[in-house]
């Protein structure tokens, strides 16, 4: 394809009758930090899934760093790393137990597993509990672990499934710190998430997925400059536009993405039992 | 009883009452869309068939032998019938439960549910049990057959029984409150998960234990007998029987002391069930998740290198460590693997009759091949759920870079360390307390394992993909394979040990176990081409699966 971190042709995958991805075609740069939004539904999850080989495509074809996913999974998945919806964590392992195990897997020697294991534990605040087993971890502490296992064999291209949810404002911190520093380093982070300020605040580019299909591509700018450029005119005197851009100020991720997937605030309809 | 929302009205709790017979209805329509749903539902029918059977024949029998007692003046002899009743009653529940998933029913505290509503929803639901179902009929055909000897003690009799009944369901529903309490945390699950196998490991000797005693004079076991009377004549079923074999003489004042005393052994037993009941029902907070402490507090641990395994690779080898780690924290799986031992030594105490003894002190050689089977037998659930403690970390198999097949192959690599490690052990036992196991029998023996290990890590890595199932170590419950998984199993087992026992008729018919071995040997090469090419093909199998797979073990 071409000299892209991440890029699909005509990905679908289909769920028995439903289509939950159709013919999607991204392009993620190297370097770019990279925000992969839609409503619940949309196909976010399942897109994440099949370019992490959690999930075979129906159709289309996957390249991460060059190489096809599906002919060279091994090479692909030595050079990413993942943090599915799940976390995949091993509970009955300790938090040093899992990290240096993860780095064994990815292929580092017993040595450089160990002295990161114990970086990243310092740097995830989570060696202050060196007995404790994953099960018995805070889900902050469990996203904490998982994004250190995910970076342990400083991989070229991070994946994050929804890595800020159920996370408090310190363990978000942090994280937001880790994946900076990667960013500055030359890595790739291709993230979901529903919390639009995060993915405004921290991605350089976005992908927007509704219905199963890819609405919308590219920087924030451009993303911006595109709708601005379509922005509908109110349909009746009176009755303002969908989340109209303020005077002077930029759209806002929320307000782009709401227009580009046609969803409305619905505070005006009424409930019947509530009035 | 403290009612929070005492003026709720009942036309709510009888909704409420609705909804969740309902719902528990839908989960179970819902749960025939899947093949294995069926599946499961066939095979809880055919078990409730045949609990059916065993309450109505149970409480026919059980109706014959109290007509009898009463018709030969033996009233007392009613303690000999409601003590079978109460201990089945009492512990069957607590057996079941560490094979079957239970209804969470505080899930319930979300909803504006009262207090009285909830303690009514834990004490029904909870009931809805065989040990229930079936010591209620037990207890009617105690009834018919003491009526129909003697009909004047039609009310007496429903009376003490109706309380009985009612004091065994609190008593049942009580134990498991508090059993639910001790595991709701990890600790203590591991605790009772300790204690709950010691106890299945004590019941095996009970027979052995009894067989000694029969060889005592029968002076002796009524001395035993007089000594435990006291005790057993306080406790429910002594003062059940006791009531009843009263009412019996027409003592109505001496009917009704123990009858009072029963009340007071149900009354206790409700307030402990609503101790632990309204604790739940005001949220309790038994969560386990570990605070992070501040970094100026934290003691740290220095982090010790992987380990390293000689003509490994390190991926191997961390799958080996991480696999034998989650081993050694769960002391009720540690303890499955010390079966085979017990076993042994069971059959070593057990006297056999008329002086002859056990098969296994007949013919001591066999107890090494015998002590190794279980060891692999032991191991079973292990192998053909390669997958289930991993949880929703299975997903990490498909986004590392680990090839499944290699996965898999560290798996078998445990399992197989475990099974020649239980086999050195089963021989040493062997030899303290039989006697050496020749060497001819020993390399039969390999020789069988050789060949059924490779069968099983075959068909167990396959079953694994197509039928896995979430288990956790930590836990003595729910920790079942999946039932086409156990079925699976024990056919092929049945079949592998058919062959094995087959190549040894025939070696010692023929006084040459050398052509046991020969047999087996070949098979194993076999056995061994076939597991290769199960391996070869896995991680095709794997990728085809994995959907399933990863959404069936990550499950909550």
């Amino acid at each position: 394809m071409d000299s892209s971190a991440v890029s699909t042709e005509h990905l679908t995958r289909t769920f028995g009758k439903l289509v939950a991805v159709q013919d999607v075609n991204l392009r993620v740069a190297p370097g770019q930090f990279f925000g992969f939004l839609g409503p619940n539904g949309a196909g976010k999850s399942t897109t994440i899934k099949m370019l992490t080989g959690l999930l075979a495509p129906t159709t289309g074809r996957i390249e991460i760093l060059g190489l096809d996913l599906t002919a060279n999974p091994v090479d692909v998945k030595r050079q990413i790393g993942v943090v599915p919806e799940g976390m995949a964590l091993f509970g009955r392992l300790t938090g040093a137990e899992y990290l240096n195990f993860v780095g064994r897997m990815y292929g580092l020697d017993r040595e450089t597993a160990a002295k990161r294991t114990a970086e990243l534990l310092d740097f995830m605040q989570l060696s202050g509990q060196p007995k404790s087993l994953v099960t018995d971890y805070s889900h902050g502490m469990q996203k904490k672990l998982a994004l250190a296992a995910a970076v342990i064999h400083g991989p070229k291209i991070l994946f994050l499934d929804e890595p800020f949810e159920g996370v408090d404002a310190i363990a978000s911190g942090t994280l937001k710190a880790m994946l900076q520093r990667m960013i500055s380093h030359g890595a790739t982070i291709f993230l979901t998430s529903h919390v639009l300020e995060i993915v405004e605040r921290l991605c350089s580019h976005v992908a927007i997925i509704h219905q199963g299909r890819l609405v919308a591509q590219g920087s924030l700018e451009d993303l911006r400059a595109g709708v601005e450029a379509q922005a509908p005119e109110p349909s009746a005197p009176g009755e303002p536009a969908v989340a109209p851009a303020r005077n002077g100020e930029k759209l806002t991720l929320e307000e782009l993405f709401l227009r580009i997937v046609g969803g409305t605030r619905l505070a005006d309809q009424e409930l019947s039992w509530l009035g | 009883m403290t009612d929070e929302h005492s003026n709720e009205a009942p036309a709510l709790a009888s909704a409420q009452f609705a909804a969740i017979a309902r719902v528990r209805w839908q989960i179970f329509i819902n749960s025939l869309r899947s093949i294995r749903g069926r599946m499961e539902a066939v095979s809880r029918g055919l078990v409730g068939l045949w609990f059916g059977v065993g309450g109505l024949g149970g409480g026919a029998a059980l109706g014959f032998a109290a007509a009898f007692f009463i018709g030969h003046g033996h009233v007392e002899w009613l303690a000999f019938l409601l003590w079978p009743i109460f201990l089945f009653w009492q512990l069957f529940p607590i057996i079941a439960t560490a094979l079957t998933e239970t209804f969470d029913s505080s899930n319930l505290l979300r909803f504006p549910l009262s207090y009285r509503s909830f303690f009514i929803v834990r004490l029904v639901y909870g009931s809805l049990d065989p040990a229930t179902a079936m010591g209620s009929l037990w207890l009617l055909g105690l009834f018919v057959g003491i009526t129909v000897a003697k009909p004047l003690l039609f009310l007496a009799t429903a009376a003490v029984l109706v309380l009985f009944g009612a004091m065994n369901l609190l008593l049942a529903r009580t134990i498991f409150a508090w059993l639910e309490r001790w595991l709701a945390q990890r600790r203590t699950r591991e605790i009772m998960g300790l204690i709950f196998f010691l106890i299945i490991v004590g019941v095996q000797f009970i027979g052995p234990i009894t067989a000694r005693f029969e060889h005592h004079s029968h002076a002796q076991a009524a001395q035993y007998g007089e000594a435990l009377l006291p005790v057993e004549r306080v406790l429910p079923p002594g003062l059940a029987a006791a009531s009843i074999a009263q009412f019996s003489r027409g003592n109505f004042t001496y009917g009704l002391a123990p009858l009072l005393l029963l009340g007071v052994y149900a009354v206790s037993f409700f307030w402990l069930f609503h101790v632990r009941v309204l604790a739940q029902f005001r949220g309790e907070n038994l969560g386990e998740s570990a605070a992070a402490k501040p970094a100026s507090r934290a003691r740290k641990l220095p982090v010790r290198a992987g380990w390293e395994i000689p003509f490994v690779s390190g991926p191997t080898a961390a799958i080996f460590q991480k696999e034998l780690t989650y081993l050694t924290r769960s002391g009720p799986m540690l303890f499955t693997l010390l079966m085979p031992i017990v076993i042994l030594l069971i059959f070593r105490v057990t006297p056999g009759k008329n002086g002859v003894n056990t098969f296994m002190n007949v013919a001591p050689n066999f107890a090494f091949p015998v002590g190794a089977a279980y060891a692999l037998l032991m191991l079973t659930n292990l192998i053909y759920n390669n997958f289930g403690a991993d949880a929703s970390g299975v997903q990490f198999w498909f986004v590392s870079p680990a090839r499944l097949r290699e996965v898999v192959r560290a798996k078998n690599l445990v399992h197989m360390t475990i099974l020649a490690a239980e086999m050195v052990l089963v021989w040493i036992a062997v030899d303290l307390m039989f006697r050496t196991p020749s060497l001819l029998y020993t390399i039969a023996t390999i020789a069988a394992v050789l060949f059924a290990a490779p069968i099983n890590f075959a068909i167990g890595n396959l079953l694994s993909i197509y039928s896995p199932k979430k288990i956790d170590f930590g836990t003595f419950g729910r920790q079942r394979a999946a039932s086409a998984t156990a079925f699976s199993a024990l056919l092929v087992q049945a079949g592998i040990f058919g062959i094995v026992a087959l190549a040894f008729v025939v070696g010692v018919h023929l006084h040459n176990l050398w052509i046991t071995t020969g047999v087996l040997l070949v098979l194993a090469v076999f056995a061994f081409v076939g597991y290769a090419a199960v391996l070869r093909h896995i991680d095709t199998l794997a990728l085809t699966r994995r959907e399933s797979l990863i959404f069936e073990l990550s499950k909550a």
